[in-house]
């Protein structure tokens, strides 16, 4: 298994805001965390990216204990974020942005390949590449959030709401592009409201209701139970 | 109206001048652009660094570049200190203004009970050198502080836009947290940056012994022009600094030349007022 956390219990100060969370990632696939505002869903996709200390529980990567590691240490695994909101760093150039994905020595070794890799997967960034990131719209932006990861050559990217804010006529496209992130090499997280999608595109999925797994399973399934019909495609 | 001969000398010398406001922004500009610490200290660190550079030279013939050679270092680790104290303490931007503020003080002091409140002034025979190009006097050492400070200048600007490290420093002063998710190590950047930034006010304390008269209080004659300079220049961004130094220093002297020496710091605050009005998003 390449992603595996056993009873995560993650919170802000004293606010616990997920609890036993325990759900694997292996590698090739694509797994989809639904839930609705607030379930805890970014929560948790920030704290297996290291930004967020977890209280209690296990965090396995590639078999190495995660757990203790400091937040600068996580993508040296192998794991890149593509944080909610995109979270570019806005007044630096877009190529400066993808060149912070290769900031660690072994990435940093490809990064004319990496480069090359991302302005072929789009190449609307290419024409950008010196303009700050901040000016894009909305879509090159989330272009630049997941080639930045893609630079770090990671070995599982996660996406949290990479479709938010995005005009409907690129939500599809944005859905193309994690699988062929997937296709490339690398595994998938995602977090998503576009529940949907987010499932059509999964190998598996889990269900995330105030801060706990509520269930699991191929989407197929998880479509047929009457409570997540009901929940999250209102029928 | 003054002659244009007046003029141009006020210029050139006001440019010269603006070399060491640029100078000492730059250390000032960059923790507090990059690391969100308003460092008061940098005054009196500088200070510190002349007075040093000062008491070397005229009780032990010491040379002020070898002088220089010993404080910068010093400088550089009281910074990467002063960074260790910051960060164990989670110390914030206004905080830092305090406590800065307050260990400049302290220096102040210390300076005051080791070399009295007397003025001091590092004689050399080199310290009122000039050349004539034209009909204008320039000052050999007051070029040599431009030239050095363009130096540290352009090279600082290089550095942070064009390596790694420099691009993890203004990624981490945008968003510390994704920074760290690609790999950026915020705190180690941090020491060096801090060390860095107190090395330029060793630098520039040693042109501050060779071209000023020494006091304790003057730790505070700089404080608001450089200010101006530091917000004036963008911060975070030491070429803006040295540029923005020259333009104040230039303007000041200009008024001076033109009104009278009274109008030196209105000049200064003007520009400043202007420009945050203007564009308030400049800080
Ligand atoms: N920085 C924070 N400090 C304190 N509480 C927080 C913080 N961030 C989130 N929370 C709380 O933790 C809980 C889970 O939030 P989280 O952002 O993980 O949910 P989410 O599922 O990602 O929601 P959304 O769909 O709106 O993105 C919420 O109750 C939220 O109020
Ligand atoms: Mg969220």
């Amino acid at each position: 298994m390449l992603l595996e956390t056993r009873h995560l219990h993650i919170g802000y100060g004293d606010a616990p805001a997920v609890w036993d969370a325990t759900l694997d990632v292996d590698a090739g696939e694509i797994v989809s965390v639904i839930g609705p505002n607030g379930a805890g869903k970014t929560t948790l996709i920030n704290a297996i990216a290291g930004l967020l200390r977890c209280r209690q529980g296990d965090l396995r990567f590639d078999g190495v204990d995660m757990t203790n590691l400091k937040a600068h240490e996580f993508c040296g695994h192998g794991i890149a974020l593509v944080p909610e909101g995109r979270r570019l760093f806005a007044k630096m150039s877009v190529e400066e942005n993808l060149e912070l994905g290769c900031y660690l020595q072994a990435a940093r070794a490809a990064r004319s390949d990496s480069l090359e890799r991302v302005y072929a997967l789009f190449p609307v960034l290419r024409q950008k590449r010196l303009q700050p990131a901040g000016e894009l719209s909305g879509g090159q932006q989330q272009m630049v959030a997941i080639g930045r990861a893609l630079m770090a050559r990671p070995r599982i990217v996660l996406f949290d709401e990479p479709s938010l804010g995005l005009a409907p006529a690129i939500v599809d496209d944005m859905f193309d592009i994690i699988v062929r992130v997937r296709d490339d090499g690398a595994a998938v997280l995602l977090v998503e409201q576009n529940v949907l999608k987010a499932l059509g595109i999964a190998d598996r999925a889990y269900v995330l209701e105030q801060g706990r797994i509520v269930a699991q399973g191929v989407p197929n399934e998880l479509l047929d139970q009457p409570h997540i019909r009901e929940a999250y495609l209102g029928v | 109206m003054p002659s244009a001969t007046l003029l141009g000398q006020a210029l050139i010398s006001g440019v010269l001048a603006g070399g060491m406001y640029g100078l000492l922004a730059m250390g000032l500009s960059l923790s507090w652009g990059l690391l969100r610490l308003v460092n008061l200290s940098h005054f009196a660190l500088a200070f510190l660094s002349a007075y040093i550079v000062y008491e070397l030279g005229t009780k032990y013939g010491v040379a002020p570049w070898w002088s220089a050679a010993m404080v910068v270092p010093v400088m550089f680790g009281v910074g990467a200190a002063q960074y260790w104290l910051f960060d164990r303490f989670h110390v914030n931007e206004l905080a830092s203004l305090l406590i800065t503020f307050s260990f400049a003080v302290i220096v102040e002091a210390g300076i005051q009970i080791y070399w009295t409140a007397d003025y001091r002034r590092f004689e050399t025979h080199y310290s009122t050198l000039s050349f004539k190009v034209g009909p204008f006097f320039v000052p050999v050492l007051e070029l040599v502080l431009c030239v050095v400070a363009s130096v540290l200048a352009w090279g600082t600007w290089m550095w942070l836009r064009k390596t790694y490290v420099g691009k993890g420093l203004r990624a981490a002063a945008e968003d510390a947290d994704i920074a760290a998710a690609y790999g950026v190590d915020h705190r180690k950047l941090a020491y060096l940056l801090s060390g860095i930034g107190a090395a330029y006010a060793g630098i520039a304390g040693t042109f501050i012994a060779l071209i000023a008269t020494l006091a304790p209080a003057q730790i505070w004659a700089w404080l608001g022009v450089v200010f101006a300079v530091v917000i004036i220049g963008r911060l975070g961004n030491p070429l803006g600094a040295l540029l923005a130094g020259m333009l104040i220093g230039a303007s000041e002297s200009l008024a001076m030349a033109v009104l009278s020496p009274a109008w030196a710091p209105v000049v200064s605050f003007s520009v400043l007022i202007v420009i945050l009005l203007w564009d308030p998003e400049w800080l």
